[in-house]
C-alpha cells in the first residue's frame, strides 16, 4: 500500500508541479506513461497472476484504439462512449481469440498470440479505407464533460491529464480488487500449479479464459485512451514489436506485482525520452536492459523493492523465522513476487 | 523497390505483363521463385528448429540473424571485392556469433525458461538497432555475383537465383548428412530426443546446446548471405522472415526437420502463387491462418514424425 | 460422507484398458472396492498403478471400460469435474501450489470446493472459509507453518499439505499415490497416522511400495503386474501368495 500512496502522491500534482519546473511537455509524457502502463498491466495480469505469457496484447490495444476512433468518427461518440466501445470491442476480440488460444500452453500459447496479432495487423493494414493502414485515421477530440455550463475538453492539457489519471487509476483499482478476490485466488492457483489446480476442482481452461478477456479489456482501455490522447489511430501500433515492448515493461516493473507495470513503463519511457535527445539508438540500450533484467533481476523493480524490504525487516527483527525462500532461481511462470501480501511494497 | 519475397513476386508479375508472357509461364516462374525462397527459408527455419527443439527457446532474433547475414555478406563482398569469399566467411562468422551469444546471453537466462522469449526479443532489438547504428538505415542492393538470365517458361530468369536454389539445396543436404553421419550430429539428435539418457551416456550436453545454438545461428546467417543479392539489405528484413520461419517449423512439426523443409517449400510456393492473384498481404494472412489451425488442431505439425 | 450401508461400493472399475502405442499399460482391469475400507494397490514398477489412478481421475481417457465412484459413472469426465464429484488425489511427485503459503494453498482448495469465484469481494473476508482452512491445517499437523511458503517446507510437510488440499474437497474417495515415498521413519509414521485417522471417515485407496505401511493399515490389498490384476485379498493372504512373490521377486530359482 505504501507504493500506491507514493505513486498517488507523485502523480496527482503533476500538472501543477511540472510547469513550475519549466517542463510542461513532461505532463504529456507522464500521461503517456499512464496510458501505456495499462498495456503492460494487461501483460502483467496474464503473466504474473495466471502464468501465461502473451506476446500479442497489441492486438487488443489496436482494437480498443480503433474502436474508440471509429466510434467517434462514424457515430459521433463522446469520450466516455468511445472509451466504452473500445474496451468492449477489445473484450469481444479477446473472447473470440482466447477461446482457442487458451487451449494451448507454454510456448505454443505465446506463438499463437503473436500469430493472431499478426493476422489482424495485416488485415488492418490492408483495410486501408477503414483503418487508414499505416498512416492511420485522425479525429477531433470530443469533450470529456459537457453538462450545463461545465465544459471540459481534452484540448486542455490539465483536463486531459486528470481524465487519463482518473481512468487509469480506476482500472488499477479494479485490477487490485480482482486479484485479491476469490477469482484472483483461482488465478494464482492456476499459475502456481495447473495440474494441482485441476485436482482441487478448478476449471483451468475457464479460469485462463476469464483472465484473457480481462487482460483484453485492460489493453483495450489503453488503446482507447491512446486514440484520444493522440487524436488518431494507426495500424502500426498493432505490430508485435508493441506487444514485445509491453512485455519488457511488465517484466522490468515486476510481473506479479500490482504497480510493477506502472514503474516499468515509467522507467523505460522516461529513459527513452531522456536518451533519445542525445542518442538516436536508445533502442539498443533498451534491448540490453531487457536482457540484463532477465539475467539479473527477473522479478523486476517490484522484486528488487520487496527484496530490499525483506532485508530491512530482517535486520529489524532478527530471530523470527524467515519464511520466504529466495526465489531468484524460480521459473517466473510458476512463482511470483509478493503479490498477495497486501501490506508489503507494491 | 522492395525486393523481399513479396516485392519479388510483384516485380515478376509486372515484367511478365510487359513482355506479354504466357500466363502459365508466369505462374510457373512464380512457383520457381517460391521454390528458391522456400529453399533459402528452409535453411533458416532448420536453424530455428534445432534451437527451438533442443534449447526450448523461441528465438525472436532469428530473423535478425538472417538480416545480419545479408549485411555482413554485403559488407564483406564490397570490402574484399569477392562475393564468394563473403559467402564462405559468413557462416563461420555466424557460428562464432552464435557461440558467443549462447555463452553470454542465453546460458545465464535459460533458468527463467518462460522468459527466454523476452531475452531473444531484447537481443532482436539490439541487433536491429546495432545494425542501424553501424551500417546505417539506408537500404542497399547488392549486385548479383552471377550476371545474366536464361529463358525459363517464357520469362528471362536470373541465373543467380538458380544458383541460389542449387546452393541452398546443397547446404540442406550437407546439414542432414552432418546430423546423421557425424558423431557431433548424432549427439545433437540424441540430446534432442532424450537429454537425460544422453547425459547418462556421457554426451556433453551443455556443449552440445552451445554448438546447436551456434549452428542454428550460422544457418540463418548463411541463408542471409545466399539471399543478399536478391533482396534489399537493411536492418528491417529480419522482421518479415521471422514469421515465415516459425510457420515452417510449426506446420512442419517441431522436431520434424524434413517436415520443416517441406513446409517451407510449400508455404513459399503457395504464397507465391496466391500473390499472383491477390495482394501479398492476403497471402500472408492465409499462411498465418493456416498456421493457427495447425497449432490448434495438430500442434505437433502436419507431418507425422514429430517427436514432441 | 459415505453411503453408510455395508453393501456400498466406493470404487467400481470395469474392463478398464489403456494402451500407449504398443504397450498395454492397463489391461482389462475390473474390481469393486467396498466402502469403509482402506484399500492398497501394490505391484512392481511399471505395473500400471499410477496409470490406473490417472484413468480414475480423468487425466487420461481409457480405451475401454468404465469407472464408477459411489455408483456414479465418471468415465470420460474432465479431472476438475471428477474432483467436484468427491474424488481427491495426491501425486507421486508431491504437487502443491509452490509459491503460495500453506494457508493460501488450503484456501485456494477450499474456495474451489465452495465454488467461490467472486471477482469483487476480498478473499480474506470469508469467515467460514478461514475457519475451514485453519481446521484442515490443524488436522494435518501444519499449524506452525501456516504462513510458510510451500517452497520452504520440508518434504514431509509438503506431503501433509497435499493431503490437506485433498481433504479440502470433502472427498468421498481419496486416492493417495505413494504417500510416504522418500520419507524418513519419523515422517512416515506421522503420515501413516494421519492417513489412518482420515480413513475412518473417507474411503482411501493408496498405492504404496513400502510393505510395512501397507500391511499395517490396509484392510484389503490389490496386486497389479504388467497392467493386469494379479491377486486380491487381505494382507495375510497376499503375503503368503506364491503368485505375488513371483511377480515381485521372479521365479523361485532366481531368488536367493
Amino acid at each position: 500500500m505504501t507504493a500506491v500512496a507514493i505513486s498517488g502522491a507523485a502523480l496527482i500534482p503533476v500538472p501543477t508541479v511540472l510547469p513550475l519546473l519549466g517542463s510542461p511537455f513532461w505532463i504529456d509524457v507522464v500521461a503517456e506513461i499512464l496510458i501505456w502502463s495499462l498495456l503492460a498491466a494487461s501483460v502483467n495480469l496474464l503473466l504474473g497472476y495466471v502464468g501465461l505469457l502473451s506476446f500479442g496484447q497489441a492486438l487488443y490495444f489496436g482494437v480498443g484504439m480503433y474502436g474508440a476512433a471509429l466510434s467517434v468518427i462514424h457515430w459521433g461518440a463522446g469520450f466516455w462512449g468511445g472509451l466504452a466501445v473500445g474496451v468492449v470491442a477489445a473484450m469481444i476480440m479477446a473472447a473470440i481469440a482466447g477461446s482457442v488460444a487458451v487451449r494451448l500452453t507454454w510456448h505454443y500459447f505465446a506463438i499463437i498470440t503473436v500469430v493472431f496479432s499478426l493476422i489482424l495487423y495485416f488485415a488492418a493494414m490492408s483495410a486501408k479505407p477503414i483503418t487508414g493502414g499505416d498512416d492511420g485515421i485522425s479525429f477531433s477530440v470530443p469533450d470529456v464533460v459537457s453538462l450545463g455550463g461545465l465544459k471540459l475538453s481534452l484540448a486542455d492539457q490539465s483536463v486531459q491529464y486528470y481524465t487519463i489519471l482518473l481512468v487509469v487509476a480506476g482500472f488499477y483499482g479494479l485490477f487490485s480488487i480482482i486479484v485479491r478476490s476469490p477469482l484472483g485466488v483461482r488465478f494464482m492457483a492456476v499459475r502456481e500449479n495447473d495440474r494441482r489446480a485441476a485436482l482441487v476442482g478448478i476449471n483451468v481452461y475457464v479460469t485462463r479464459y476469464v483472465a484473457f478477456v480481462l487482460a483484453g479489456a485492460l489493453a483495450g482501455a489503453s488503446g482507447a485512451l491512446f486514440a484520444f490522447f493522440g487524436r488518431y489511430a494507426s495500424a502500426s501500433y498493432m505490430f508485435y514489436h508493441v506487444s514485445g515492448e509491453a512485455v519488457v515493461w511488465a517484466i522490468v516493473g515486476g510481473a506479479g506485482s500490482l504497480l510493477g507495470p506502472l514503474f516499468g513503463t515509467g522507467l523505460l519511457i522516461v529513459f527513452r525520452e531522456v536518451i533519445s535527445t542525445f542518442w538516436e539508438h536508445y533502442l539498443f540500450v533498451v534491448g540490453a536492459i531487457t536482457v540484463l533484467v532477465v539475467m539479473f533481476a527477473p522479478r523486476g523493480l517490484a522484486g528488487a523493492w520487496n527484496d530490499a524490504l525483506q532485508v530491512l525487516r530482517r535486520s529489524k527483527d532478527a530471530g523470527t523465522s524467515d519464511t520466504t525462500a529466495s526465489s531468484g532461481e524460480q521459473d517466473l511462470a510458476k512463482s511470483t513476487t509478493d503479490a498477495t501480501r497486501g501490506g508489503s511494497g507494491a | 523497390m522492395d525486393r523481399g519475397p513479396k516485392g519479388l513476386f510483384r516485380s515478376l508479375r509486372i515484367r511478365a505483363i510487359d513482355t506479354g508472357g504466357f500466363v502459365s509461364g508466369l505462374v510457373l516462374a512464380l512457383a520457381v521463385n517460391g521454390l528458391v525462397w522456400g529453399l533459402i527459408i528452409a535453411l533458416i527455419a532448420l536453424g530455428l528448429s534445432i534451437i527451438f527443439g533442443l534449447l526450448d527457446i523461441i528465438n525472436v532474433a532469428h530473423g535478425d540473424f538472417f538480416m545480419l547475414g545479408t549485411v555482413v555478406a554485403l559488407v564483406l563482398a564490397t570490402s574484399t571485392g569477392s562475393y564468394w569469399l563473403a559467402l564462405l566467411l559468413v557462416p563461420v562468422i555466424g557460428l562464432g556469433v552464435g557461440l558467443i551469444l549462447e555463452r553470454v546471453i542465453i546460458r545465464p537466462t535459460i533458468r527463467q525458461a518462460s522468459l527466454t522469449i523476452v531475452t531473444t526479443f531484447g537481443l532482436s532489438m539490439m541487433l536491429q538497432e546495432g545494425v542501424r547504428a553501424t551500417y546505417g538505415a539506408q537500404p542497399r542492393r547488392m549486385a548479383a555475383p552471377i550476371e545474366g538470365t536464361i529463358p525459363l517458361f517464357g520469362i528471362d530468369y536470373d541465373v543467380y537465383r538458380i544458383f541460389a536454389a542449387a546452393f541452398a539445396t546443397l547446404c540442406l543436404i550437407a546439414f542432414f548428412l552432418f546430423l546423421t553421419r557425424t558423431k557431433l550430429g548424432t549427439w545433437i539428435r540424441a540430446v534432442r530426443h532424450d537429454p537425460e539418457t544422453a547425459t547418462a551416456l556421457g554426451v556433453p550436453v551443455a556443449r552440445i546446446c552451445a554448438i546447436t545454438f551456434g549452428l542454428g545461428t550460422a544457418m540463418a546467417l548463411l541463408g542471409g548471405a545466399i539471399a543478399a543479392p536478391i533482396t534489399t539489405v537493411e536492418f528491417r528484413t529480419g522482421v518479415d522472415i521471422l514469421p515465415f520461419c516459425f510457420m515452417a517449423v510449426i506446420i512442419g512439426g517441431l522436431g520434424n526437420l524434413q517436415g520443416t523443409v517441406a513446409a517451407a517449400l510449400l508455404l513459399a510456393v503457395m504464397e507465391g502463387l496466391v500473390t499472383s492473384v491477390t495482394d501479398p498481404t492476403i497471402a500472408r494472412i492465409v499462411s498465418l491462418g493456416f498456421m493457427s489451425v495447425v497449432l490448434l488442431v495438430r500442434p505437433h505439425g502436419l507431418f507425422s514424425g514429430a517427436t514432441r | 460422507m459415505l453411503d453408510g450401508s455395508d453393501g456400498a461400493v466406493a470404487l467400481s472399475v470395469n474392463g478398464l484398458t489403456r494402451r500407449f502405442g504398443g504397450l498395454v499399460a492397463v489391461d482389462n482391469i475390473s474390481f469393486d472396492l467396498p466402502a469403509r475400507r482402506l484399500n492398497a494397490i501394490i505391484g512392481p514398477n511399471g505395473a500400471g498403478k499410477t496409470t490406473l489412478f490417472n484413468l480414475i481421475t480423468g487425466e487420461i481417457r481409457p480405451d475401454a471400460g468404465r469407472v464408477k465412484v459411489h455408483g456414479q459413472d465418471i468415465t470420460g469426465l474432465k479431472p476438475h469435474q471428477i474432483v467436484r464429484r468427491g474424488v481427491s488425489r495426491t501425486l507421486q511427485i508431491k504437487s502443491v501450489f509452490t509459491g503460495l503459503t500453506v494457508a493460501e494453498n488450503v484456501r485456494a482448495a477450499v474456495m474451489a470446493h465452495e465454488g467461490l469465484v467472486s471477482p469483487f469481494r476480498p478473499a480474506s473476508s470469508y469467515g467460514a472459509v478461514n475457519q475451514r482452512v485453519e481446521g484442515l491445517v490443524v488436522q494435518v499437523g501444519l499449524r506452525k507453518q501456516l504462513n510458510t511458503r510451500a517452497s520452504a517446507l520440508s518434504y514431509g510437510d509438503i506431503a501433509l499439505l497435499e493431503i490437506a488440499l485433498a481433504l479440502a474437497n470433502e472427498p468421498k474417495l481419496l486416492l493417495l499415490d505413494e504417500p510416504v515415498c522418500g520419507m524418513g521413519p519419523q515422517e512416515t509414521e506421522q503420515t501413516v497416522e494421519t492417513i489412518r485417522t482420515i480413513s475412518e471417515s473417507v474411503d482411501v485407496v493408496l498405492i504404496e511400495h513400502d510393505m510395512e505401511v501397507v500391511f499395517a493399515i490396509a484392510d484389503e490389498i490389490i496386486v497389479m503386474a504388467q497392467g493386469a490384476l494379479l491377486a486380491r485379498g487381505t494382507p495375510a493372504q497376499i503375503s503368503s501368495s506364491a503368485e505375488v512373490q513371483v511377480a515381485y521377486l521372479g521365479a523361485p530359482e532366481e531368488a536367493d
